[in-house]
């Protein structure tokens, strides 16, 4: 059993490889201390990122997700981050009729120097969401399969 | 069978509180604006006023089904080598199912000669089908998508079922259909039928003579077969369809299904779940083949197979128990009637070679 | 003449044309049509329009491609056209667009919940005052208001958007109305979130993952290769279970977000009544609020999940 838990939610991270990735690098290079609730999954490019990978995550049980990118007029691959800009921001506005708090959700931009902003951004966002509680999806939803596996449907029609 | 009973109408949820205390009991709901089957729950009311929505299948045939599940362990001596521990999931238990029609009961007659013969007996089919009951209300009026009398059944039909229902005044009329149905009624709710037989005879006389007369489907199999390359014919009949599933999975009698196995890790379930004809990848090959591969061969396919093939194969019976759920859960309306009447029409229409 | 007959006419001049006419006809019984595909002239008698075409004949377009095509739409259907066309899916000139003044579709749904059983319905007046239904139980009386489609009590576009041939006298939009469907949205977000997971987790039990919701959808068009069905990549599982089914509907929503017309089919098309469209609705909204733009009005727009701005007018940098 791992030594915190109980007392870390689990934050999925979706970094881009080259700004983002690099800072959080950066950030531990310089012995930044953060709170160890995010896992980072590390992509190309924020535009690489499909909304449905954060709502995904969310439904399998994720207590928030948090996505991070070059800024704006700086992406590695021109544009990428333009339309992450406006998918990112489209969802968030979509996950309050889900039924999840969109505080849950947050993008933002840090470049591969800026090490202590990491630092920053990862801190409040754990204290964000520590401060909204763990996710009620597993609850409601059932817990994402590899847990215990559940036995072949839960559907009305018995 | 033995002399028949009465199940007064204030007896009716002692005698289901009585039975879920023995078996799993499955009862009609309403859920928003459909009408389901699910677990009783005896604060929960019963909606008995119109047959269900969706047919009560899934606790004989569910719609996903774990077969098993299995783990791969790595041998610490030797990591190359992996064990593997399999555990099969035969189902257990005994299931009541109240409140079903004559169509939905009839359903799994069409299973068992495909799912239990001399040669193969799926278990897990095997095991659900010997202990679950229906408990069949038979119907006192019809509907403008009933058909079940084409295809050789009635809405007092009691194939397939343990006990029929039939409303009377006050009441039903409870008769045992099989051993297990019998075991059901032996029950201080129900009171001797004091002479109301006749009374529940009649009530299945108006129900079958309120349907038009039924036309004859005795040329439909070889009028499938003549129309079989008629590719103009089906791609006109199939125009409508969206291939989405509805008719599929909302048929008593469809017994199609797909095996896959859902791998987490080392840790697996292998599931079977119901496969759907409508749909593009009902005949996709691994190779990328598909010998379907429009909605018009997909379409041919399932009318064939209820009205043709399976007659051809099994004496004659049809794969369809005329429940109409296919026509009027259609998003679009595609009538399974029109087309076979239709095919029978082309066939006779067409010149004699 | 009336405008129906104008555009009788107006089909059976284009027919020889085209592959068909897609329409609507009587279904299996008065309350319930069903899409008509007029090839010969003798199917255009056939053609009825009035409550009841509740079908949205765009949904087929995409399966013709590469063939010349009639639709005959009513104002939302002509959104999907637009919509298609904005997206290159649909050619304009190979499709001739037939359209008459729609004043509004019946919703099944609601009719459903006034009587026993919609299928027992035996004759049905809709020319009148009220929507009269003759069933088992004696005459119902239905108040129109109380039987349109949520759509309709707040329709902006009764009339086809683009057409190559209209009759009848267009009917302008009742401005400043109900909108039902904001009302659902505010009620369902007025629901703590926990709340409104268990409501859609309630909603989702009774879901038979038939994807009558996607392929009545015609903006849907990937069909067979939807990422809801694909093994590789293993978006979604075959387990039958409220999760996978809500997935399976924020995948939809998603996918159709800056793109949903609000035909409205996919709740319709659902067998089971369940009350999907508010999600697509939803995205709809964050679509308009962000950038005010609103699908299939106008053929020459570029979708705004298609492009980007350098400078975004209503997105706020993130100030952390």
């Amino acid at each position: 059993m791992p030594v915190l838990a109980g007392k870390e939610l689990r934050i999925v991270g979706f970094l881009c490889n080259w700004c983002s990735y690099g800072g959080a690098d950066t950030a531990g290079v310089g012995r930044f201390t953060q709170p160890t609730d995010l896992r980072i999954v590390r992509v190309p490019c924020s535009g690489r990122i499909d909304p449905l990978f954060i709502v995904k995550t969310l439904l399998g049980g994720a207590d928030g997700v948090l996505v991070s990118g070059c800024h704006p007029r700086d992406c590695h691959y021109a544009s990428g981050n333009f339309y992450a800009r406006r998918r990112l921001e489209v969802l968030k506005g979509m996950l309050p009729i889900m039924g999840i708090d969109p505080g849950r959700f947050e993008y933002t931009w840090v470049s591969a120097s800026e090490g202590q902003r990491w630092q920053h951004v990862v801190t409040t966002f754990t204290e964000q969401i520590h401060a909204l509680g763990a996710s009620p999806v597993k609850a409601v939803l059932g817990a994402y399969p590899g847990a215990a596996p559940s036995k072949g449907g839960d559907s009305a029609a018995a | 069978m033995e002399a028949a009973k009465f199940l007064s109408d204030a007896a009716l949820r002692p005698w289901l509180d009585e039975l879920a205390t023995k078996h799993a009991l499955v009862v009609p709901r309403r859920e928003g604006d459909a009408i389901v089957f699910a677990p009783y729950d005896p604060a929960k009311p019963l909606d008995l006023s119109r047959d269900a929505t969706i047919p009560p299948k899934n606790p004989v045939f569910p719609a996903c089904e774990e077969l098993m599940r299995y783990s791969y362990a790595k041998n610490p001596e030797n990591p190359a080598q992996a064990g593997l521990t399999l555990e099969p999931l035969v189902p257990m238990g005994s299931t009541v199912v109240f409140g079903g029609r004559p169509c939905g009961a009839r359903g799994f007659t069409i299973f068992d000669r495909v799912y239990l013969t001399q040669r193969i007996r799926d278990p897990y089919y095997g095991a659900r089908r010997e202990s679950t009951a229906y408990v069949t209300l038979a119907c006192s009026d019809t509907g403008n998508t009933c058909f079940c009398h084409w295809v050789g059944s009635s809405p007092s039909d009691t194939t397939g079922s343990d006990v029929l229902l039939t409303p009377v005044a006050g009441g039903y009329v409870a008769e045992a259909v099989t051993e297990k149905g019998s075991d059901l009624l032996k029950s201080t709710h129900m009171a001797d039928a004091g002479g109301r037989e006749k009374e529940a005879l009649a009530a299945k006389s108006k129900a079958l003579e309120a349907l038009e007369a039924a036309p004859d489907l005795g040329p439909a199999p070889k009028s499938l077969l003549a129309v079989f390359d008629d590719q103009d014919f089906w791609v006109d009949m199939s125009a409508k369809c969206i291939s989405c599933g509805a008719c599929t999975y909302l048929c008593p009698t469809c017994y199609c299904f797909n095996i896959t196995d859902e791998v987490r890790g080392l840790d697996g379930s292998r599931l079977r779940t119901w496969d759907n004809c409508m749909s593009h990848q009902y005949t996709m090959e691994a190779s990328g083949h598909n010998p379907r591969p429009t909605k018009a061969h997909r379409l041919k396919n399932r009318v064939g197979h209820k009205f043709s093939y399976y007659p051809d194969i099994h004496g004659g019976v049809i794969a369809c128990c005329g429940c109409g759920r296919c026509i009027k859960s259609c998003p679009v309306g595609v009538d399974i009637r029109e087309i076979v009447l239709a095919s029978i029409e082309r066939a006779t229409a067409k010149p004699q070679e | 003449m009336q405008p129906l007959d104008v555009i009788k006419e107006k089909i059976r001049e284009a027919l020889p044309g085209l592959d068909c006419v897609i329409g609507w006809q009587r279904g299996f019984d008065p309350l319930h049509a069903t899409p008509l595909f007029m090839r010969k002239p003798e199917d255009v008698d056939r053609l009825i329009w009035g409550p009841l075409n509740i079908y949205n004949t765009a949904t087929y377009l995409s399966g013709f491609r590469g063939k010349k095509v009639g639709v005959v739409v009513k104002g939302c259907d002509s959104r999907s056209v637009v919509q298609l066309i904005q997206e290159k899916l649909v050619k304009r000139e190979d499709v001739v667009i037939f359209g008459l003044p729609c004043a509004g579709v019946v919703d099944l749904t609601k009719v459903g919940r006034n009587v026993t059983d919609l299928g027992r319905v035996s004759a049905v007046d809709h020319s009148g005052e009220t929507l009269k239904l003759t069933t088992p139980e004696g005459e119902k009386s239905l108040a129109w208001d109380d039987v349109w489609a949520d759509k309709c009590l707040s329709c902006q576009y009764h009339n086809a958007i683009i057409s190559d041939h209209f009759a009848g006298e267009p009917i302008a939009p009742v401005l400043g109305g109900r909108d039902p469907a904001a009302e659902e949205i505010a009620a369902l977000e007025a629901m703590a979130p926990a709340d409104l997971l268990a409501y859609w987790a309630e909603a989702m039990k009774r879901c038979i993952r038939c994807y009558a919701c996607r392929n009545s959808c015609p903006m849907c068009v990937c069909r067979d290769f939807c990422i809801a069905q694909t093994r590789d990549p293993h978006w979604q599982s075959q387990e039958d279970s409220v999760k996978e089914k809500l997935m399976f509907q924020m995948i939809h929503a998603t996918h159709l977000a800056g793109r949903c017309t609000e035909c409205g089919e996919c709740q319709r098309a659902c067998p089971v009544d369940i009350p999907i469209l508010a999600l697509r609705r939803k995205a709809n909204q964050v679509i308009k609020e962000l950038f005010d733009y609103q699908a299939g009005v106008d053929p020459q727009a570029v979708p705004p999940l298609f492009t980007f701005k350098v400078e975004e007018d209503n997105i706020n940098e993130r100030g952390w």
